[in-house]
Order: structure tokens, then C-alpha cells, then sequence
């Protein structure tokens, strides 16, 4: 019952909030509020996620699991404060996405974003930030089902993929910031100004995911055996 | 001195949530020179020689993004001059100017929610929404300077066996910085689970989960939310009837000035206003208070 009834929250918020939202903005504000629209979009699209979590009532030892792999990540982020873009957070999320299924790696890069974010400073882009991180963490864990994650190439694929899909997403943030209204031409312009931090984003992405996948992976299924954390 | 921090933080993100829900919205030129003049004003007296520090970053940022515009948009009536057959307007710099204000009050806003919305006051308005989110929040947070401590430790342990991530060649340097976060890893994921395990031995998830908090929903709170919240509603009438639409394509649409207007743009400097009133109201009580001493 519990899990039916934040599935058909979800679904309602996917499918009737979200287009509701996008019909406001077309018809009500002519066209013309996507900066507010999309920011709304992106807060609804990440409720199911944190709603799916809280009602499921989970164990002290995932909500701990999650939260030191979330603070893992920002002391790394804080670790790499000097070098812009080069950031271990969407290669740890992704590799907790791996080992311990979507929902711990959309929850480990979204709570990544918000925590450093307290101590670097809020901003509009941190529901794009905690989303976007939260899908790379997302997409990992639907990945790290098929078991193909282990190999090498894959990583090395995975990790580009998510450099350009942060790039992507946080440029529809920064394209509406600058021009206010979302062109595809200026979608275009930001993405190719962008192409240096997308390259530093994927190399990033690769160096960290081909130094602490093999690791990580290693310390949570030890304790995995060990303790028997998530089955 | 700063009175608006010590208000309930219910009251407080409501603010902010109204402000800058509403800056984002508005892009009507009366309104965007209250918000960029308030936000300012806030600033200032929040942050003050912090506020100095950061001009150097919002001027440029302000000007590029105006100039963007109208490089980027050839709409408008009014054409100025031409660059390669494309027409350069004067709504499309406007508007670029517009848009620029807009930004850049959502940025100082921001900074404004920075310096008073603390993690606490965060952790303690979504813990009633969201218990277990902002459980792993708060855990996550503690985490982190504990995590920095225990990587001095390491470090520090390291270094006395001969691996310091300090010296030696590149190759060695990397090796021992691997070897320093994969012990951290180890050492971190297993008190976790002790933690887990005494959060589970005292009863985690049997009850209603009971939070320590400083703070007091006081009859202030109360009234300053209730004005927060009919000033926002008369906005959003405002927004409704259209009084807060304002055209830049194909050519400007004319700014009213009859009293129902003129009202509409007081409301909206009130509702804007109220940390920098109730910081005014605070510092003339405190003056008053040490004239008496």
C-alpha cells in the first residue's frame, strides 16, 4: 500500500504536474517565463525520487551508506577546489548508482549538489545541479544492473556520456540565465563556449571513475558481506 | 546588529521563497528596479564589505549578459545600426538589460538566503516535510569536517611509515594520495555502519523521531508571516489582471502610472522591503536602548 501510493503520486506528478506546468507556462505567461518554468520543472521531476525514498522507510545502515558517500563526494569536491570542472561527485555517485542500485545514486549525487552547495554557496543552479548529478547517479545504477560496469570500455564510455549530459543540462540553465527565453540557437552558442568544461567534465568523469570504480566497488561489497547491508 | 536572522525560519524561507519566486517572474521594468534596488539595499545591510567584495563579480557578469542579447535576438522596431545584414535593437539591448537585472538581483538574493538561512534552520523546516531527506542531510553535513579531519589523521599516520603524499616523485605522490582515500573509504563506510547499528539500538524508526530546535514560532513570526503572505497574494492578483506584463517584442508596451498601478508597485517594494524594515525598525531599538543606558 505504501509503495503503491508514492507510485501514484509520482505518476501523478509526472504526468499531469509537469505537463501542467509546461501548458502554464506556454498559455498563461506567453511563452515567456522559461526561467521560472524550468526551475519548477526540475523540482517536480526530483520529488518522486525523494518521495519513493521516504516512504519506503528505510534502514539506518542505507540512509548512513548514502550519507557518507554523499560526503565523500563534497570533501572530494572540496579536495578539487582549485581546478574548475574537474570534480570527483558525478563519478561517485555513479559508481554508488553501480554497487547499490539508481535510487542510492540519484539520492548520492542530488545530496551531493545540496550539501556542497552549503558550504560553496546556494543558487538557482542547484535543483539543476542535484538533478542532474542525481540522474548521472540514476543512469549508473540502472547500468550497474546489466554488470557490464566492471569493464573498462564501458567506464570510459560512461564516464564521456556524463560529462555531455552535465554539460547539456546545466547549460539549459545557463543559456536561460543569459538570453531569458530558451533559443535553440542560443542553446547551440552556450554548448559550443561550453565544449572546454564538457572536456574537463568527461576526462574528469573517466580519470575518477577509472581510479575509484574498481575501490569503491570493492569496500561496499566487503561490507556488503560483512554486514549484509543491501540485499 | 541584524533582527530579520532571529525571525522563525518559517518566516524567513517564506520570504525568500516570495522574493525570489517573484524576481524571477517580473520582468516589467518598474518592477525590476525595485527588486535590483532592494536586493541591493539587503545586501548591504546584511553583508556589508562582503557585498564590495563581490561587485567585482556582478558588473562584468551584468554587461556580458546584456550585451549577449542583442547579438544573439533580431527582433524589435527600433533598429540602431547593422552588424553582417542583422539588425542590432534597441528592445533587444533592453531586453538584454532586463534580463540582466533579473539574474543578477536572483544571485544577490541568494546571497542574502546564504548569510541567514543557516544548514540548521534548513535541516530543521525539512525535517518536518521530509524526515528521512533531511536526516541523511544532516548526517552528510557532519560528515564532511569529520571526514577532512580523519584525512589530516591518515595523512599525518602516513607520513611516519614513509608514505608522504608531500614528497618524493609524482608517481609516489599519487600513489600515497590513492592509499590515503582508500583507507578514509574503508574507515568511513565501516563506522557507518556502527553508527547505523546504535541508531538502530536506540530505537531509530519505532517512534516519531523527535529534533532539537532553538526556535519559536512568536507572535512577530506570526504577523510578519501573515504579511508575507497577503502581499503575495496581491502580487499574484497583480500578475493575473496583467498589471505585471510587460512587452519587449516587437516594440515596448507602455509603463501605466494611475493609482491602481502605482499601488500594485508599492505592494510589491512592501513585500520586498520587509527584512530591510524590520533591520531599520531593529537598529533605531537598539540606538534608542543605548541613548537610555
Amino acid at each position: 500500500m505504501q509503495k503503491r501510493l508514492s507510485l501514484i503520486i509520482s505518476l501523478v506528478i509526472i504526468f499531469i504536474f509537469i505537463p501542467l506546468t509546461l501548458y502554464a507556462g506556454i498559455v498563461l505567461f506567453n511563452d515567456r517565463k522559461y526561467y521560472f518554468i524550468s526551475i519548477m520543472i526540475i523540482i517536480l521531476a526530483s520529488i518522486p525520487f525523494f518521495l519513493s525514498f521516504e516512504r519506503r522507510k528505510p534502514q539506518p545502515r542505507e540512509i548512513l551508506i548514502i550519507a557518507v558517500m554523499s560526503a565523500i563526494s563534497v570533501t572530494g569536491r572540496a579536495l578539487f577546489v582549485i581546478t574548475p570542472g574537474f570534480k570527483p561527485v558525478a563519478a561517485i555517485a555513479a559508481i554508488t548508482g553501480f554497487s547499490l542500485g539508481a535510487e542510492a545514486g540519484f539520492l548520492t549525487g542530488a545530496i551531493s549538489a545540496l550539501v556542497s552547495n552549503m558550504f560553496f554557496g546556494q543558487g538557482p543552479w542547484t535543483p539543476f545541479q542535484m538533478f542532474m548529478w542525481g540522474m548521472i547517479g540514476f543512469i549508473g545504477g540502472l547500468l550497474g544492473r546489466t554488470g557490464i560496469m566492471h569493464k573498462k570500455i564501458p567506464l570510459i564510455l560512461f564516464g564521456i556520456f556524463a560529462g555531455i549530459l552535465f554539460s547539456f543540462g546545466m547549460d539549459i540553465w545557463g543559456t536561460m540565465s543569459l538570453y531569458g527565453v530558451f533559443s535553440m540557437e542560443a542553446y547551440i552558442v552556450a554548448l559550443t563556449s561550453a565544449v572546454p568544461f564538457t572536456i574537463v567534465y568527461a576526462v574528469s568523469n573517466v580519470i575518477f571513475l577509472l581510479i575509484l570504480a574498481r575501490p569503491i566497488r570493492e569496500k561496499l561489497e566487503r561490507i556488503n558481506n560483512k554486514y549484509g547491508t543491501f540485499q | 546588529m541584524k533582527s530579520f536572522e532571529t525571525f522563525h525560519p518559517l518566516v524567513i524561507f517564506a520570504f525568500f521563497a516570495a522574493a525570489i519566486g517573484l524576481s524571477m517572474f517580473f520582468m516589467h521594468p518598474a518592477y525590476l528596479v525595485i527588486t535590483i534596488f532592494l536586493a541591493v539595499s539587503l545586501n548591504i545591510a546584511l553583508r556589508r564589505g562582503q557585498f564590495f567584495k563581490d561587485w567585482k563579480l556582478y558588473v562584468p557578469l551584468f554587461f556580458l549578459m546584456a550585451i549577449i542579447n542583442p547579438l544573439i535576438s533580431h527582433n524589435g522596431k527600433l533598429v540602431l545600426f547593422y552588424i553582417n545584414y542583422n539588425a542590432i535593437t534597441v528592445e533587444a539591448i533592453v531586453y538584454g538589460l532586463s534580463i540582466a537585472t533579473m539574474i543578477v538581483s536572483i544571485i544577490l538574493w541568494f546571497s542574502c538566503y546564504n548569510e541567514t538561512i543557516t544548514t540548521d534552520k534548513f535541516i530543521y523546516l525539512f525535517g518536518k516535510i521530509s524526515p528521512v531527506f533531511s536526516l541523511t542531510l544532516s548526517i552528510s553535513l557532519r560528515l564532511v569536517p569529520r571526514f577532512q579531519q580523519q584525512l589530516h589523521k591518515i595523512s599525518n599516520a602516513q607520513k611516519v611509515i614513509g608514505m608522504d603524499y608531500r614528497s618524493g616523485s609524482l608517481l609516489h605522490r599519487i600513489k600515497c594520495t590513492l592509499r590515503i582515500i582508500s583507507i578514509l573509504i574503508t574507515w568511513a563506510l565501516d563506522n557507518a555502519i556502527d553508527t547505523a547499528d546504535s541508531m538502530k539500538a536506540r530505537g531509530y524508526g519505532i517512534g516519531k523521531r523527535t529534533s532539537f530546535s532553538l526556535f519559536i514560532f512568536e507572535r512577530r513570526d506570526g504577523i510578519v508571516l501573515l504579511f508575507i503572505m497577503f502581499l503575495l497574494m496581491v502580487n499574484i492578483w497583480a500578475s493575473i489582471i496583467g498589471t505585471t506584463t510587460f512587452y519587449f517584442y516587437p516594440t515596448f508596451s507602455i509603463i501605466q502610472w494611475d493609482l491602481k498601478n502605482i499601488l500594485f508597485y508599492c505592494s510589491y517594494f512592501l513585500l520586498l522591503a520587509i527584512p530591510i524594515i524590520i533591520e531599520i525598525k531593529g537598529g533605531i531599538e537598539w540606538k534608542l536602548l543605548k541613548s537610555k543606558m
